[in-house]
């Protein structure tokens, strides 16, 4: 009697069981036809490219005709190239004000907006105006802000008693002059970001905070900025991959110049595939490109799980 | 496991099923276009002139259209800086335009080079009523792959009122043309206009100077590899002249940063902020476009002597542009030849002559415009015409060319360590 019983409990678990695995397997039928449109433009658009591109950086090709295969010699020759190096480390100056003042300029802007001064909602649209404007007008309309005779930011310094500085010009004020473009640009991206987050903090926070005695600054530093991590995280994950990609600004402010002051891997990649006419070469700097950002995007994932880990959230 | 089978047919049946669609799409439209002569046929011109250069093409293209009404020509312009590499971003893609324009020497022959270009040589195109300098900027291996329109001189553009008012007259030599700059100076006004973003504005002084120092053998001679190449004496010396130049302050200050097609250095002679500009005959047609008023206080002058130079005074700067040409792959050759014999025909020649103020390659055009006039004889008169050297050398060679120049308006490099430069990669490309 108790081992009939205990058969069909058995037998009924093991039914259950194939039930729940069938269920399982169509669970993963749904999701995967969900994300088949998707996943065909991913193809296409993203991993396609990727892979071609790749295997372009392995012959000597000028884009139209013959190509020759060259194995590795494309990288070798471009870790001996001066040229990349140079634009490696304006790269490198640009995550830094990306991810240093960008990002900060972004929060300082949501942090106005959510204080209690008047005229927010102007401040607003203000801020966020220049994030609206196509990248190539920014860059037209910077070029005559920074125009050496007529250019309004020389009339300012000159009104102030300062000197004239011929910004796109020079090689080191070409570089400046675009950073400030692109955090004028840029900040109002991170803005939305944070202000997005700062929605989401719970009042409740702020009052058990308040009777525990916190101000303004330890209120920002105890529950503001401790519930913004995972967008700053996430921000800066942003920051350094675009930054690492950029090209329009460059492209359109000084097209690598003044010399190669301001040549940065994207405008290299561009002249050596598309003016020089060497596409192998040119997607051989493209795959170092994507390697590089892929390798920094993990590493920040990378410690900010160990973060998230040390805290016992993960 | 029926069911997975089942729906993973589906899903497998309508991928296929979408992109069977998506190449099939493809193929029928282009069957359709090159069906007979009663269907619709489409072709693509492309090209780089702004104002009525614009529209003379238009009229052309309007002219062609009417002969053959199942004909549409799609027309796009796109500006100078720009254009080049949106071509060639078409030619890799095997997207080019059925009809383009280009400025022949060494860019349109790496397009030759990689089998793109159709050999116009056999194809029924009346040759001798091009000029003949221009047309061999366009052949290669002698073979024709372009039809030239225009002739775009390199002179001196200046403001007469403002020479007028110095008590100035048009320098012939090189130290009057330096006294020009240094009275300009005193009286505040910028002695030269320029935009060097670019690098090609700047890159017209190495070659006049070079020219005017050693005449035109000194680039024909690095070019072809006979004789002293591109570290000549003449060259380390032309440099020189463009620093003496820069050190003196005949520019506009920060011209290195200054974009030429957004307008900056066209702006400061339309203001009467600067008196002088080495420019293409482009300018003419922009002047009008722009700001018809300067017409009326606008002179040219021809590149000034320099005492002691071997060049010849009469010798003159220009770039063939521009050049047409026709893509190797495209699906109405006979079409195409015929809308390049359009674009070059004398109806169209005689517009260009009259309205975009340049000489043109075509023989047999009744002159009216003044400026044209004065390009015109100076054409007949010059001893050697001498080509851009950024569309003659090979891009590669072109660019590191342009780089240089551009550094020794910058100051950064000194004209001997310029002239390496250049000679190293000319043994390394030029074979």
């Amino acid at each position: 009697m108790i081992s009939e019983s205990k058969l069909e409990t058995a037998r009924m678990e093991a039914e259950v069981k194939l039930v729940r695995k069938k269920q399982k397997k169509k669970d993963i039928l749904v999701i995967l036809s969900f994300m088949l449109p998707a996943l065909f433009v991913y193809t296409i658009f993203i991993l396609y490219p990727i892979i071609t591109t790749f295997n372009y950086s392995l012959f000597d090709w000028n884009g139209m005709g013959e190509r020759v295969f060259v194995g590795l010699q494309n990288y070798t020759a471009l870790l001996s190239d001066n040229t990349f190096w140079h634009a490696l480390k304006n790269n490198a100056y640009l995550i830094l004000v990306s991810v240093f003042v960008q990002i900060p300029l972004g929060l300082i802007m949501a942090l106005v907006l959510f204080s209690s001064i008047r005229g927010k909602k102007v401040l607003n649209v203000l801020f966020f105006l220049p994030y609206l404007m196509s990248t190539v007008a920014v860059g037209l309309l910077w070029i005559f802000m920074f125009d050496p005779v007529n250019g309004p930011v020389n009339k300012l310094l000159n009104f102030f008693s300062f000197e004239s500085i011929h910004w796109l010009s020079g090689s080191n004020s070409a570089l400046i002059a675009i950073l400030i473009v692109m955090a004028w640009q840029f900040a109002p991206f991170y803005m939305i970001l944070f202000k997005a987050a700062m929605v989401g903090i719970p009042e409740e926070l702020y009052e058990a905070a308040e009777i525990d005695g916190a101000n303004g600054t330890k209120k920002f530093f105890y529950v503001t900025l401790p519930s913004l991590m995972p967008t700053i995280v996430s921000s800066s994950i942003l920051a350094v991959v675009g930054s690492l990609k950029t090209f329009d600004l460059f492209y359109v402010m000084t097209g690598g110049g003044s010399g190669n002051a301001t040549e940065i891997l994207g405008t290299y990649m561009y002249r050596q595939a598309f003016v020089n006419f060497k596409m192998g070469y040119g997607s051989t700097i493209a795959a170092m490109m994507f390697i590089i950002a892929l390798v920094c995007a993990v590493g920040i994932l990378f410690l900010d799980f160990k973060r998230r880990k040390k805290q016992g959230v993960a | 496991m029926n069911d997975l089978k089942k729906v993973s047919l589906i899903i497998v049946s309508v991928f296929f099923l979408i992109l069977s669609s998506a190449c099939s799409s493809e193929g029928t439209a282009n069957q359709t276009k090159s069906q007979g002569s009663g269907d619709q046929i489409t072709l693509d011109l492309w090209h780089f002139d702004p104002g009525e250069r614009m529209e003379i093409y238009a009229e052309a293209v309007k002219r062609f259209e009417e002969k053959h009404p199942n004909v549409k020509v799609n027309v796009l312009q796109v500006p100078n800086d720009e254009y080049k590499q949106r071509v060639v971003v078409a030619m890799a893609g095997g997207n080019a335009p059925d009809v383009f324009a280009s400025w022949g020497g060494g860019w349109l022959h790496e397009f030759v080079k990689s089998d793109q270009v159709l050999d116009l040589t056999e194809q029924d195109i009346d040759f001798d009523k091009f000029i003949d300098v221009a047309l061999a900027n366009a052949k290669y291996d002698e073979k024709i792959y372009g039809l030239p329109l225009g002739i775009s001189l390199y002179t001196f553009y200046y403001n007469k009122e403002i020479f007028e008012k110095n008590g100035l007259e048009v320098p012939k030599t090189y130290d009057e043309f330096l006294n020009v700059v240094d009275v300009l100076k005193e009286t505040g006004i910028y002695p030269i206009a320029m935009a060097n973003q670019p690098k090609w504005p700047g890159a017209f002084y190495l070659m006049y100077f070079a020219d005017r120092l050693g005449g035109e053998q000194v680039f024909q001679n690095a070019l072809n590899r006979t004789g002293e190449g591109f570290d000549s004496p003449y060259y380390v010396e032309a440099g020189k002249y463009i620093q003496d130049l820069v050190k003196r302050e005949a520019f506009n200050p920060g011209f290195n940063g200054l974009p030429y097609d957004a307008g900056s250095a066209r702006q400061l002679m339309y203001s009467d902020q600067a008196a002088m500009m080495l420019m293409t005959g482009g300018f003419v047609n922009n002047v009008r476009q722009e700001f018809p008023a300067f017409e009326e206080k606008m002179g040219v002058f021809q590149f000034p002597a320099i005492e002691g130079g071997k060049g010849d005074p009469t010798n003159i700067s220009g770039g063939i542009s521009p050049t047409w040409s026709i893509k190797k792959d495209t699906k109405h050759p006979e079409l195409t030849v015929e809308l390049l014999n359009e674009l070059t025909s004398l109806e169209t020649a005689q517009d260009y002559v009259n309205r975009s103020g340049n000489v043109v390659a075509i023989k047999g055009v009744e002159v009216k415009d003044p400026y044209v006039e004065t390009f015109t004889q100076w054409v007949n008169e010059a001893n050697a015409i001498q080509f851009p050297y950024d569309q003659t050398l090979p891009p590669e060679l072109a660019e590191v060319h342009k780089n240089t120049t551009f550094d020794l308006f910058g100051l950064t490099t000194t004209p001997e360590k310029a002239a390496e430069e250049m000679e190293k990669k000319a043994k390394e490309v030029i074979k």
